[in-house]
């Protein structure tokens, strides 16, 4: 014997959700978000204190290494190597008394080609250096950018030509033993 | 003609006053928009920095992002470290506009002025703090407790000099400290 059909079915035909309690709750969820969210996105740059271990000035003996080393002043940069390892090469502020942050970048491609496994990179500011322009100067030794000439370095387990993503990103404050 | 507007005008606004419905669907759409965004734009993550207040943090291109460690904050009127007070700078009645001098007091300094005394004590107590919770904690390497790994977070305005930078780093390497994180506000691209 068939089921009667239920009386239910007959109401769906014209059925509509009420959107007003969906609403409260979308309504508290952005606000909570909006509350609670930060939309200021902190990121770090990390530097060493400069230290040596005996083990380190025993194989700088044996072979004399790039230490490069970026010297600012106020009215010019300067890259060189306290061995000897480069030439020195200074760079100028621009005509808007600014840092050439751009050629500095292009010098340091230059260096990374001929010594691509080293990493580290000694600062020597001067002392009234402001901390943004600090900063924007590591930002410019520290990566290499999409836009740069692709830079490969040997890995020396596989023996494949890898390329490199970073420039110099150990940095180390020189100066910093130093009496003021 | 603009009179025969102006009448049907008004008859269509009574219409709409009598039986007025709020179409609540577009809403529910630019709502759902906003919470989506919202989401996909939700910074979570395990550090507990903030901006302090009058600080204004430089920019940077750098993508790393910072985790948790003993933190000092430089503004221009003190020095903080892991929130709590330890040193006034000198407000000398030179101060031209917003230009800050982060002077200290002679008697603050010492090292031939290279070491900040009221930080170095600061950073000491923290540094044995966290000694001393790492040796409490069940997390062992070899069987002995996990070595204080001595980052300290700095956060300074973008306009402090190196010179105070310089002090801070000093002193903090004497207390134990060997790696820095400049924290600075992500520049986009």
């Amino acid at each position: 014997m068939l089921k009667r059909p239920s009386r239910k079915n007959s109401h769906t035909g014209s059925f509509e959700v009420n959107l007003v309690p969906i609403l409260d709750t979308m309504v508290t969820i952005i606000g909570f978000l909006l509350f609670t969210s930060s939309f200021l996105s902190i990121v770090s740059l990390e530097t060493l204190f400069p230290q040596a271990s005996p083990e380190d000035i025993q194989t700088k003996i044996q072979e004399k290494p790039l230490q490069l080393t970026l010297s600012i002043e106020e009215t010019e940069l300067k890259l060189w190597s306290p061995f000897q390892k480069i030439e020195s090469q200074v760079i100028p502020n621009t005509q808007e008394g600014k840092l050439d942050l751009k050629t500095l970048h292009e010098k340091l491609i230059e260096i990374k080609k001929n010594f691509p496994f080293e990493k580290a990179l000694v600062f020597i500011p001067h002392a009234r250096f402001p901390y943004d322009h600090l900063i924007g100067v590591m930002d410019a030794t520290r990566l290499i950018e999409s836009s740069d000439p692709p830079l490969y370095a040997k890995n020396t387990v596989t023996g494949n030509d890898e390329s490199l993503k970073e420039l110099f990103p150990v940095a180390v404050f020189g100066n910093l033993l130093e009496e003021p | 003609m603009a009179s025969q507007r102006g009448i049907r005008s008004r008859r269509v606004r009574r219409k709409i006053g009598q039986g007025f419905e709020l179409q609540l669907t577009s809403m529910m759409d630019a709502f759902v928009i906003i919470v989506v965004f919202l989401l996909k734009s939700y910074n979570v993550s395990q550090h507990r920095f903030t901006s302090p207040q009058g600080v204004q943090l430089p920019f940077s291109t750098s993508t790393d992002i910072p985790t948790d460690s003993t933190q000092v904050i430089v503004t221009p009127e003190a020095l903080t470290v892991e929130n709590e007070r330890v040193l006034d700078f000198i407000q000398s009645p030179s101060l031209v506009g917003s230009e800050f001098h982060y002077n200290f007091k002679t008697t603050d300094l010492d090292d031939q002025g290279r070491r900040i005394i009221p930080l170095y004590d600061a950073l000491m107590k923290a540094r044995q703090t966290t000694e001393l919770l790492l040796s409490k904690s069940k997390v062992r390497k070899d069987g002995k407790p996990m070595p204080f790994e001595g980052v300290l977070a700095l956060q300074a305005d973008q306009k402090i000099e190196y010179q105070v930078l310089r002090k801070i780093m000093y002193t903090a390497g004497t207390a134990g400290f060997k790696v820095f994180r400049f924290l600075a506000a992500k520049q986009e691209h």
